[in-house]
């Protein structure tokens, strides 16, 4: 990390345990790390690690057991449930796995729909355009999900992830449902818009080459930072194909 | 706000097919309601704007005893300012083809035809003048009696032993519905021929109407008060008000019927519900995907709530043009009673109003549902655990108590619609409770139906048939709202049938009620000079039970009582009865079947200036008087006093019972009396009986019991096949839901055909499976509404009607039977399509 770059998010002592019933699981054991504005961190580990339990805290999604979150200079933790949202729909664009797009909406309807639901004004339907054309889309902006192939879907789910010009985009194995063909494509429209928007990327992967172009790389196990690593990356270059 | 709106139309767009069920659910309960609304206000305009035609005249009274000489000179006196005057006399009577065959009981009107009515016409086929028709030798009749005495118009009838030809056959009348109520086919005749006929007699229960045509230069109120000075205790209407009784009977009948109409749109709310709910769950991911990227609960609450508003709107406004047909059935329904037809109109304030009701409706049952939203995490599209955990003591307690306050919502909003639609609070708390019972026990015998056949189910193993255990299985399906649909169809079998059931029972009740020994025939208006005639005629009789009854009664009116007139009294309904004459009569001694409950009796009574009477408890009741109260009598011959000696009970299938005031022996000498009879005859001799009665007295009036039922059946069928009509529309809704339900699982059927097709399943297989379920579902939900609606009945009969109550099993195997198929039938609507899959075009999707 250089020590010029202001924190765009800082953890510190984070804890989530699950009580079901009488058993009681510690996903995380007390998380602290700092990650300044604009770098792309991977976080990797073994399934079962914490890692998307990690990323469900950052943004919100979840509550956390102990420990802050602090967005951009706001502390999320113990914020209501709405107030929450409105900090996801500023501050945090994301791509999942699984794409999640919403099947009763068009592949434009879609990539709107971040702009519509945070009240985002201006020309929200150029900009929607323009990305799709960015993700190779235009043609098909028109289509139903459920029309699209995956690859097709997670290119829309960039998209709209960009949208409103977040600050922090998170990734939760963004490539994992595709073949390796359709993931590279996926990984090289990511670090391509990533760089033009200037995001902070965090991306959650357990793939080593993927996370291999990442700056920095945190390793997490049974819950408690393994390990957490600056690298010399391939950032802002091409990808191999 | 637009942004909800946007998304909202994006999302119901793509699930279009989805939601027709919804919206006809709404539209079904809409249409009843407004409907049976638009009828009555159609109805109550038509009597208004028609109000002269109806009426016949500008102004009507109706007196009920023959007017005095001042009296009809008072009438004269008008006659001089130009105000004309007719006068209508409605009575019952026998008629006969010829003197040997069956006599009829008929319902006789005698008009002057000259001059009636003064407005609108006698309808008559073949069609012609009234005043050509009508001689003092012709009648005009029913198109009912023809048939009956295989007639034909220019035959000639026996009316009061005189011969009459039939002129033609009344088709409308235009004051059918101011008049008393009809028994029996109509005879209409002029003045000349009732004279002629001679069945008018001092003290008969004939019903007269003076008709009165008022010049537009002469005020009316001042007509009006004039007639009320000279008959006090006549009923008095002009053409400015609806008729009264007409007015409040219709206004009794759209309340009732208006909350039955409310239960079908509460079963289609409900329907509405379950579909939201069901809508909701499928989008659990979108849900927690928008949270995700920013979108609060609220907006996403607005975004539900927009789509089930617009489909309550899309409901509500199809519900109004159906509406329109279910207001076009009404005069076909009641043609028999109203030969009026409502000119039809679209009724501004019913539609809003069931508009306005159904979007309610729809918006109250939602909301739980819609509440839920609140309650989707974001993180759930990252780890489905998240929200599987149990929540905390206090969150639960506190998600609890959203919903019972949603509940609490819905109870008091379905309660005050209630009472707005009948304008009585009482009525929408009664409402709400009663639902609440009836939803209660539908649901839980809905679950314990449900669990019964899963257990049975899982019981019976590989004993039962394979396409038997599939089509139980589809029961519980996930997503399949199995008892959510038994309940909605089971509310409206239960209604429909419970009306049924208490109707049925009711008239059983009152056949039972005739037991053996009570009599079962009735002679009326005999006349002193013939009354120990018709006493030989009877005791030479065949299969005469017992010993006829003949009593003597005359015709009294109440002038006051203690001393205070009766006209300041406030009576009101039946009771307005003693405001015109009342049957008296004499007894030497305590009639059979009769017990004194408070007083004495006179045993061997003296005459004296001041009479004795005792009164019957029903009118001692309502006039308030016991012993020692002073009762002041007016007849057209003389004036006299009485006090009163005790209050006595009777039977109530006994002649004696019909007359309300015992006096001492004596104290009516002088008086005009008729006579009453009544006998026990068994039931085959009746008609031969009936003959021989008529033969030599053709005024007496002969009223044989079973006839008369015949006649309540009739009424009693025409009141209940409103009602059953509008309540089959629950019926129709809870179809409807079932038919949601079934298409709201499509996908998961679609796979699951496509799965047994692939494993070799036939068309037929398939097509079996299904029949199962949706026949269990519908013989379910019948038995359930079965079950219910005899449980009701027999506590309304037995409470309410203090009736006997006995299981009816045809008309409850009836409706399960019918239920099962109406479930058929829905279902299959819903799924047929599913069949045709080809399993690979699915398979391919996965």
């Amino acid at each position: 990390m250089t020590p010029t770059q202001t924190p765009i998010i800082v953890v510190s002592s984070l804890t989530r345990t699950i009580v079901n019933g009488a058993h009681r699981v510690e996903i995380l054991r007390g998380i602290d790390f700092t990650i300044p504005a604009g770098q792309f961190v991977a976080i990797m580990g073994p399934s079962g690690s914490g890692k998307s339990t990690l990323l469900g805290l950052l943004a919100g999604l979840d509550e956390a057991t102990s420990g802050k979150v602090i967005l951009d200079g706001t502390d999320i933790t113990g914020m209501a449930e709405d107030e929450l949202a409105l900090v996801r729909g500023r501050k945090i664009g994301f791509v999942f796995q699984s794409y999640h797009l919403i099947p009763t909406l068009t592949a434009e309807e879609n990539v709107l729909l971040p702009a519509e639901l945070t009240g985002v004004k201006g020309d929200i339907a150029g900009r929607a355009r323009e990305l799709l054309e960015r993700v190779g889309l235009s043609e098909r902006r028109d289509h139903y999900p459920v029309q699209l192939s995956g690859g097709e879907q997670q290119r829309v789910a960039l998209a709209r992830a960009f949208m409103v010009h977040p600050p922090i985009l998170m990734a939760d194995e963004p490539t994992g449902n595709l073949d390796s063909a359709n993931g590279r494509h996926i990984l090289e429209l990511l670090l391509d818009l990533n760089q033009r928007e200037k995001t902070t990327l965090i991306l959650v992967t357990h793939d080593p080459e993927l996370a291999a172009h990442a700056n920095r790389r945190i390793t997490l196990r049974d819950g408690l930072i393994l390990s957490d690593e600056l690298q010399e990356t391939t950032f802002g270059a091409q990808v191999v194909s | 706000m637009r942004t909800a709106l946007k998304i909202a139309w994006r999302e119901a767009r793509a699930s279009a097919a989805k939601f027709l069920f919804v919206v006809i659910a709404v539209a079904v309960g809409v249409a009843s309601l407004t409907g049976v609304r638009g009828f009555s206000r159609a109805f109550e305009t038509m009597l208004l704007r028609e109000a002269r035609t109806l009426m016949a005249a500008d102004l009507s009274v109706r007196v009920f005893a023959l007017p005095s000489p001042q009296q009809t000179a008072a009438m004269d006196q008008l006659a001089t300012g130009g105000v004309r005057r007719t006068w209508i006399t409605e009575t019952v009577t026998m008629l006969s083809a010829s003197a040997a065959a069956n006599p009829v009981l008929v319902s006789v009107k005698a008009v002057d035809p000259r001059v009636y009515p003064f407005y609108g016409a006698v309808k008559l086929d073949p069609p012609g003048p009234l005043a050509a028709r009508l001689t003092a030798e012709t009648v005009a009749v029913s198109e009912d009696l023809l048939p009956r005495l295989n007639l034909r118009i220019g035959d000639s009838v026996r009316i009061g032993g005189q011969s009459f030809r039939i002129a033609g056959t009344v088709l409308g009348e235009p004051d059918r519905m101011a008049g008393s109520l009809n028994v029996g086919p109509r005879v209409m005749m002029s003045r000349e021929g009732l004279a002629r006929a001679d069945l008018l007699i001092a003290g008969s229960r004939a019903s007269e109407r003076f008709l009165f045509r008022i010049p537009p230069t002469t005020n009316i109120e001042t007509v009006r008060a004039n007639l009320k000075k000279t008959f006090p205790e006549a009923l008095i209407a002009d053409f400015r008000q609806t008729h009264p009784i007409i007015e409040a009977g219709l206004e009794r009948a759209t309340t009732f019927l208006s909350l039955v109409s409310l239960i079908a749109l509460i079963v289609g709310a409900l329907g509405v519900a379950t579909a939201i709910q069901a809508h909701l769950q499928q989008k659990m991911d979108s849900i927690a995907v928008m949270k995700c990227l920013g979108a609060r609960s609220s907006q996403i609450v607005r975004i539900y709530l927009l789509q089930t508003l617009a489909l309550g709107l899309a409901g509500g406004l199809l519900g109004i043009i159906c509406g329109v047909a279910v207001q076009r059935a009404f005069p076909i329904l009641i043609a028999h009673y109203f030969s009026v037809t409502p000119k039809f109109s679209i009724d501004l304030l019913s539609a809003g109003q069931g508009l306005a009701i159904g979007l309610l409706s729809t918006l109250l049952f939602t909301l739980p549902p819609l509440l839920s939203i609140r309650r989707i995490r974001p993180g759930l599209i990252f780890r489905r655990e998240m929200t599987e955990q149990r929540a905390g003591r206090w969150v639960r307690l506190r998600q609890a108590r959203a919903a019972m306050v949603a509940t609490l919502l819905i109870l008091v909003g379905i309660g005050g619609i209630a009472g707005w639609l009948s304008a009585s609070l009482r009525m929408g708390v009664y409402f709400v409770l009663a639902l609440v019972v009836s939803l209660v026990a539908l649901a839980g015998v809905a679950w314990l139906l449900l669990r019964g056949l899963k257990s049975f189910s899982k019981g019976a193993g590989r004993a039962l048939r394979p396409s038997m255990r599939h089509g139980i299985a589809n029961l519980y399906r996930p997503g399949n709202h199995a008892q959510a649909a038994l309940v909605a169809l089971g509310i409206g079998v239960m209604f429909t049938l419970t009306i049924y059931l208490v109707q049925r029972g009711m008239l059983t009740e009152m056949m039972l009620s005739a037991p053996p020994g009570m009599p079962n025939v009735f002679l009326l208006d005999i006349t002193p000079r013939n009354r120990a005639a018709v006493e030989d005629l009877l005791s030479r009789q065949m299969g005469i039970e017992g010993s006829p009854e003949i009593i003597g009664s005359v015709a009294a009116r109440i002038a006051s009582i203690d001393g205070g007139p009766l006209e300041k009294r406030n009576l009101v309904g039946y009771s307005r009865r003693f405001r015109g004459t009342t049957s008296v009569t004499t007894a030497a001694s305590l009639p059979p079947h009769t017990s004194v409950i408070e007083g004495k009796f006179w045993t061997d009574a003296q005459p004296s200036a001041l009479m004795q009477v005792s009164v019957s408890e029903e009118a001692a009741k309502t006039l308030n008087l016991h012993p020692g109260a002073k009762i002041d009598w007016s007849t057209p011959a003389r004036q006299f006093s009485s006090v009163v000696a005790s209050i006595h009970r009777t039977e109530a299938i006994r002649l004696s019972a019909r007359i309300e005031f015992l006096f001492t022996p004596g104290a009516l000498d002088g008086l005009p009396v008729i006579y009453y009879g009544s006998v026990r005859v068994k039931p085959p001799l009746v008609g031969a009986m009936q003959r021989a009665i008529y033969q030599r007295f053709p005024t007496v009036t002969i009223v044989n019991v079973a006839d008369v039922m015949q006649i309540i059946q009739e009424v009693v069928d025409q009141i209940s096949l409103v009602i059953r009509f509008i309540s089959a529309f629950a019926i129709l809704a809870g179809a409807i839901i079932l038919a949601s339900s079934v298409a709201g699982t499509r996908f998961r059927r679609i796979r699951e055909v496509v799965i047994l097709k692939t494993l070799g399943a036939t068309r037929n297989r398939v097509a079996e499976i299904f029949s199962i379920e949706f026949l269990i579902l519908g013989v379910v939900a019948g038995l359930m509404g079965s079950l219910l609606a005899t449980a009701f009945t027999a506590l309304l009969l037995r409470r309410l009607f203090d009736a006997q109550f006995h299981v009816d099993w045809v008309p409850n195997l009836l409706s399960i039977a019918a239920t099962a198929f109406v479930a058929n039938v829905a279902g299959w609507l819903a799924s047929f399509r599913i069949l045709g899959q080809k399993p690979l075009e699915i398979l391919r999707q996965e």
